[in-house]
């Protein structure tokens, strides 16, 4: 899948360009100006779209650009984390505003979240070592049998399997479950519980080698 | 006290002083004056005997009699001429008692020694000191009169001038200063005088509460500004360490520091975005249109704090009225209101601990406390809980943080009152007064 990151901060659109390369190719444009040369040019599945571009208000670029491609998915990511920005962001055919700071892993899984709903790309379960996920329904199978997941550990275990083999931190995964209202140190803790848990559940049924700690760090699902 | 009730008083006082004094003083002044006319009166009849003895010579009195004396009919004067020892004395005039036909009466005598026919004599004119005073008492009545009439007009005049001098000020008092709450957006117009006092306490009292506002805005657009300014390179840092997590894969000591920098840089998140919040709570960047039930909204907290509950085996009860509707507020503010002092209440709690929330529906008010069993907090730091920056010591690393700021500052936005009762080891009790 074809991404265009718009982004004049040029460290902010490389450290994406690499994280996001492993599954999607990537172009940048570093203005508005870019930007429409590149949407002229090209058909993309994604636009991520910073609100703070040099030369032209990120708002109206979002409109020109929905003219020009109009069947891409367009993210807004912004450090103007106004309520009005995002609602106008949103009407004016925005698929998800993401304020800055976010997390790459947030991104991807907004990007993955669309790309289910826009392209049609369910798969209708997910493959995880003995288990499959349905995200639709949200629930975990072995072979016929639905294991009851809370839904936070539902949660949990569908975002480490987007993020498969990548080491994924407790803060990094209690943003994810409690966003803002994560504690340092506290609620990461707490991920420890629930991965205790998950891993209770699912070891009645089949082995869970694939859910891994990582000294000092937190978890990876290897698969 | 007002400065007109100040004025009022101390006009009306003053002129019954002033009164007070003069009918102390009347009498004496009325009486003064009847008995200096009357020796004036004294005078005038020696100067005519006198004109008639050197006309007619004093036998026009004597009749060649040794003396003379005549009386009016009332006896209330009466003239006498006899003959004297030659004394050198001046005209005297005096009180004296004499006796006229067999009544001893009191008179004013004016007493002259003249000389007649190669003889002295001395001429008495008098006049009864009664029919002296006679007009006293009626004059007085008079006067009285007249003087409080005229009081009582100066007191109306003098007030109804007071209270026209005094309207701008009342004005400026109560367009520029009654109920106003800070920040002052707008200004009323100058307020119409022709004092220049006034002018320049208006002029004055503008231009301060212009200046507060300007730097009141100053400070909120830095805090704004700063901290959008910040979150980009937040947001790149966060990235390259995301970055360089997955790339150090197998360097384990790598690994562990660049996860102390992403804690590190997640304490910096977590204060911008307290620092934002609260500046957009104090820009006024918050819809009130929303209507909190307070029972759903606890247990809408509680719902992501439960988990924390477990841990320090803390029990929670919640009593709470079920058909309160609290108008006019934002959910997202009022539930981060609530968050952060349930949350308090759990970080700050000791193991085996319990939370309880409970309300209380006044006239005019609603009431609801939420009261832990934690470590408390030291009665002389409760003044600086709410305060941003400041750190109180604490046992836990991070102090009081930003938390309560956030709390203070959306209390404030919705005029919610928060008392605070605590001491140290007996846990602490926020009670949050919503106004209805």
């Amino acid at each position: 899948m074809n991404v265009l990151i718009i982004e004049d901060e040029r460290s902010m659109a490389t450290e994406m360009e690499a994280f996001l390369k492993k599954a999607y190719r990537c172009e940048l444009a570093a203005n508005a100006a870019q930007a429409i040369v590149k949407l002229e040019d090209n058909q993309y599945d994604f636009v991520l779209l910073d609100l703070g571009l040099p030369d032209l208000d990120g708002l109206q670029l979002l409109q020109k650009a929905r003219k020009l491609c109009p069947e891409a998915a367009y993210i807004i990511l912004t450090a103007r984390g106004q309520l009005e920005d995002r609602i106008k962001g949103l009407d004016l055919g925005a698929d998800d505003y993401l304020p800055k700071p976010f997390s790459l892993l947030e991104l991807q899984s907004r990007m993955q979240a669309i790309a289910r709903r826009r392209f049609g790309l369910q798969e209708a379960l997910l493959p995880l070592g003995d288990f499959n996920l349905d995200l639709q329904k949200r629930n975990v199978y072995f072979e016929q049998v639905e294991i009851a997941l809370s839904r936070k550990e539902f949660d949990l275990l569908s975002y480490m399997l987007l993020h498969k083999n990548r080491p994924l931190t407790r803060m990094q995964l209690s943003e994810h479950i409690w966003g803002n209202l994560a504690d340092e140190d506290y609620d990461s803790n707490y991920i420890d519980v629930h991965i205790k848990n998950i891993r209770r559940k699912l070891s009645a049924y089949g082995s869970v080698e694939w859910l891994q700690t990582i000294r000092h760090v937190g978890y990876k699902i290897k698969i | 006290m007002k400065l007109f009730t100040k004025l009022t008083l101390f006009i009306t006082l003053s002129k019954m002083a002033v009164a007070g004094l003069f009918i102390l003083i009347l009498p004496l002044l009325v009486e003064d004056i009847a008995y200096k006319y009357n020796d004036f009166y004294l005078r005038e009849q020696k100067k005519k005997v006198l004109q008639v003895i050197q006309k007619n010579g004093i036998d026009a009195y004597l009749q060649g009699e040794e003396n003379y004396g005549s009386y009016t009919m009332l006896k209330e004067e009466y003239i006498s001429l006899e003959p004297a020892t030659p004394l050198s004395f001046h005209d005297t005039i005096a009180t004296m008692r004499r006796l006229v036909e067999g009544d001893t009466l009191t008179y004013r005598v004016l007493s002259h020694q003249l000389q007649a026919n190669q003889r002295t004599f001395l001429l008495e004119i008098g006049k009864k000191t009664a029919t002296i005073s006679q007009y006293n008492k009626p004059l007085q009545r008079v006067a009285l009169y007249v003087l409080g009439g005229l009081i009582i007009i100066t007191i109306v005049i003098d007030l109804i001038f007071t209270r026209l001098l005094l309207h701008p000020l009342g004005k400026i008092i109560s367009t520029r200063l009654l109920n106003r709450r800070f920040p002052f957006k707008t200004q009323a117009p100058p307020i119409k005088t022709s004092t220049t006092d006034f002018r320049y306490l208006d002029d004055s009292l503008v231009e301060l509460m212009t200046r507060i506002n300007a730097a009141f805005e100053k400070e909120k657009e830095f805090t704004s500004n700063a901290s959008h300014e910040l979150m980009t390179p937040i947001s790149i840092l966060q990235s390259k360490m995301e970055n360089m997590l997955v790339d150090t894969a197998t360097d384990e000591e790598q690994q562990k520091r660049i996860l102390g920098m992403m804690k590190t840089l997640n304490r910096l998140k977590k204060i911008v975005r307290a620092l934002l919040l609260i500046s957009r709570i104090e820009n006024d960047q918050f819809p009130k249109n929303d209507t909190i039930v307070p029972s759903t909204l606890v247990a809408e907290v509680m719902e992501e704090l439960e988990h924390r509950l477990d841990e320090k085996n803390l029990h929670f009860s919640s009593q709470l009225t079920p058909d309160v509707a609290l108008p006019h507020l934002n959910h997202d503010l009022v539930f981060q209101l609530i968050y952060n002092l349930l949350n308090n209440a759990i970080k700050y709690n000791k193991t085996g601990g319990s939370i309880r929330v409970t309300d209380e529906r006044l006239p005019g008010a609603y009431r609801l406390t939420i009261a832990d069993t934690g470590v408390g907090i030291d009665p002389r730091d409760i003044p600086v809980i709410f305060d941003r920056f400041r750190k109180a010591p604490r046992d836990t690393e991070e102090g009081y943080g930003l938390g309560l700021s956030i709390v203070s500052t959306i209390a404030r936005y919705y005029h919610i009152q928060i008392t605070v009762d605590a001491a140290i080891d007996q846990g602490s009790a926020f009670t949050l007064t919503f106004p209805l």
